[in-house]
């Protein structure tokens, strides 16, 4: 659809949410750091509930502003980059799995994976589905998410977010109701997208992570 | 992919409040465009101007009292005249003359004929604006150019034809009917002939006018006095039309200005009465703009959830917007399509009538066009609007 973008790095300089703005947080490997997100590494960032790994994937996705210091893609305050751009990026260089999913619950399965998909040419269909089978996921596949449980929409999801080219892929909590099995699927599917693209994946977690391997972790 | 986020975005849409706006819009701006259809075709009725008596030309005559019915004459006197004459508005006075012996007229159709006593008018000619080679007249010829009244015409059209089964005239069929003209003289010697043919038609000389080298011909020829009678109406040439003291004159008087004084008052109360129906077509217009503008608005909020999914989906700002923005496309044009077809039909119901009292169909065009702006001009409000609210729901 669009020429793809490419994001090498993302680099955070003294980034805090600002509702932190008065407390101190000495032990954050992130927040009021200076620190750079390499294209081509998996990042895994945990921390407890509450200091803001959600508020962190948000402003790199540019959909919350509420924060104080600087985040650069390449160099460029992502401030000054207008919504059309974003859209832009959005479909080419930055994939991202909400916490909430943000899947149309009226929607099939299909429909929801297929509305990211037009958007972006990514895939073919028999991908999708390949992948949809490797999840367990191929019978549901055209029951409205609505009436899909926690753990399948949240595979619905992750195959949803993978269908576009990306640079950096945000995944908050993204296995956070998924058994053994189907984390291991799940990070293995993942993997390979992102090997595949040589992109960068940023995985958040409560404790339960993600099997993908970790070049870095990081305390929130 | 597009129907899936015209699916998306067109749920909680509440087709009842879309009725109700179309039929709110629909209601103004049917309202404004018959008015302004019916103002254009109906104004030719009293802004008719004649081709041929300028505007700042009025007729004075005595107001006709019951004295006047036993005898005593309503003409001008020379020292009245001369009084006119003095006044500072008035730039120069014609004498109406007419004819001093009787006239009998006739016109002949379908083999059936009118005829009837008539009497002849005429002014100087420098008060009457028809090329002089189709004003005039010289003993010898065979056919005299007549200016009739508008409402003569009416009166054959809609009073007599149709009792007698004679045919209607437009004012450009009658002109090529014969009408022929016998000429009385006093002294009970022969009749005489002559063609008449109409070269034009008058709002605002209620009277049948001949060219003045016919008047004092015939008068001389056929009138025991030789016509030498005092004018009981002038035609002042005046500095302008709507000064006071003209009417403060005329009242001192006692002296009529015949044509256009009626009508004046009309076109008063009809631009008034058009402007109040306009201002309360444009009124039920801009409500329903605002009822659109709310209907919309509240669907959006019911989708601000879905309308963020798709942005943080990468789907375009302008892609959601457009969606809106076709909705609200589609019932304004509909509503004005609506209201255009309600001003077709209903000006049906009227447009025979006022073409009797001589108004031609004006082109709807203007008034269309008119509707169409106004349309679009709360199209693009709306439009502006969706827009600001979608980028609103960028930012979670």
């Amino acid at each position: 659809m669009t020429d793809t973008m490419n994001i090498e790095k993302i680099s955070l300089s003294d980034t805090l949410p600002r509702v932190f703005a008065d407390e101190s947080i000495p032990d954050s490997q992130v927040w009021r750091r200076q620190l750079t997100f390499e294209r081509g590494r998996n990042y895994v960032i945990e921390a407890p509930s509450g200091t803001g790994k959600s508020s962190l994937c948000a402003y790199i996705y540019g959909s919350r502003r509420d924060y104080l210091g600087e985040i650069r893609f390449d160099g460029e305050d992502i401030r000054k980059i207008a919504p059309a751009r974003w859209q832009e990026l959005r479909r080419t260089a930055l994939a991202y799995l909400p916490q909430e999913l943000d899947l149309f619950p009226e929607l099939t399965a299909m429909q929801n994976i297929e509305l990211k998909n037009g958007l972006t040419g990514h895939v073919d269909r028999a991908r999708i589905e390949e992948w949809m089978r490797m999840l367990g996921i191929d019978s549901r596949s055209d029951y409205p998410v609505g009436r899909m449980s926690i753990g399948q929409q949240q595979r619905v999801a992750i195959i949803r977010c993978i269908c576009q080219p990306f640079s950096f892929l945000l995944i908050d909590e993204p296995v956070s109701h998924l058994d053994a099995a189907n984390n291991a699927l799940a990070a293995r599917i993942i993997m390979e997208e992102a090997s595949r693209q040589g992109a960068a994946i940023i995985a958040t977690s409560v404790g339960n992570r993600i099997g993908i391997t970790v070049d870095t972790l990081l305390h929130l | 992919m597009n129907r899936l986020i015209r699916k998306l975005l067109h749920r909680n849409l509440s087709k009842a409040q879309l009725a109700g706006f179309i039929l709110s819009n629909f209601a103004g701006l049917a309202i404004v465009i018959l008015g302004l259809q019916f103002f254009a075709d109906a104004r030719p009725i009293w802004e008719d101007e004649d081709s041929f008596i300028r505007k700042d030309y009025i007729v004075v005559n005595k107001r006709v009292t019951s004295a006047n019915t036993f005898g005593q004459s309503s003409a001008f006197t020379e020292a009245e005249i001369a009084d006119l004459e003095r006044q500072p508005w008035v730039r120069k006075i014609g004498r109406f003359t007419s004819a001093d012996y009787r006239v009998y007229a006739s016109i002949k159709t379908d083999g059936r004929s009118l005829s009837t006593y008539m009497f002849l008018e005429a002014i100087p000619s420098e008060f009457i604006d028809v090329a002089k080679r189709e004003w005039s007249f010289r003993p010898g010829d065979k056919s005299v150019p007549i200016i009739i009244s508008k409402d003569y015409l009416s009166l054959y059209n809609f009073g007599f034809a149709g009792s007698v089964g004679m045919a209607q005239f437009s004012e450009s069929t009658i002109s090529s009917v014969p009408l022929v003209l016998r000429l009385r003289p006093d002294d009970g010697g022969p009749d005489q002939e002559i063609n008449g043919h109409i070269v034009g038609f008058s709002n605002r000389l209620n009277t049948i006018l001949v060219p003045e080298t016919f008047m004092q011909w015939s008068n001389a020829r056929f009138s025991r006095n030789g016509g030498a009678q005092q004018p009981s109406r002038l035609i002042i040439d005046v500095s302008s039309p709507g000064d006071v003291k003209i009417n403060e004159y005329m009242q001192a008087h006692d002296y009529e200005i015949a044509g256009d004084k009626g009508n004046s008052q009309a076109s008063f109360l009809v631009n008034v009465i058009t402007g109040v129906v306009l201002a309360v077509g444009t009124l039920i217009t801009v409500l329903s703009f605002f009822i659109l503008l709310l209907s919309i608005s509240l669907l959006m909020q019911k989708n601000r959830d879905k309308i963020h999914s798709l942005i943080m989906l990468g789907v375009d700002l302008r892609v959601i917007s457009g969606v809106y923005c076709r909705l609200v496309a589609w019932v304004n044009l509909s509503s004005f399509a609506l209201a255009a077809g309600a001003m077709f039909a209903l000006r049906g119901t009227y447009l025979a009538s006022i073409r009797g009292m001589g108004a031609t169909q004006a082109s709807p065009w203007l008034s269309l066009s008119a509707g169409f702006c106004l349309t679009l001009l709360i199209t693009i409000f709306n439009m502006l609007s969706i827009r600001r609210r979608v980028a609103r729901a960028f930012l979670k």
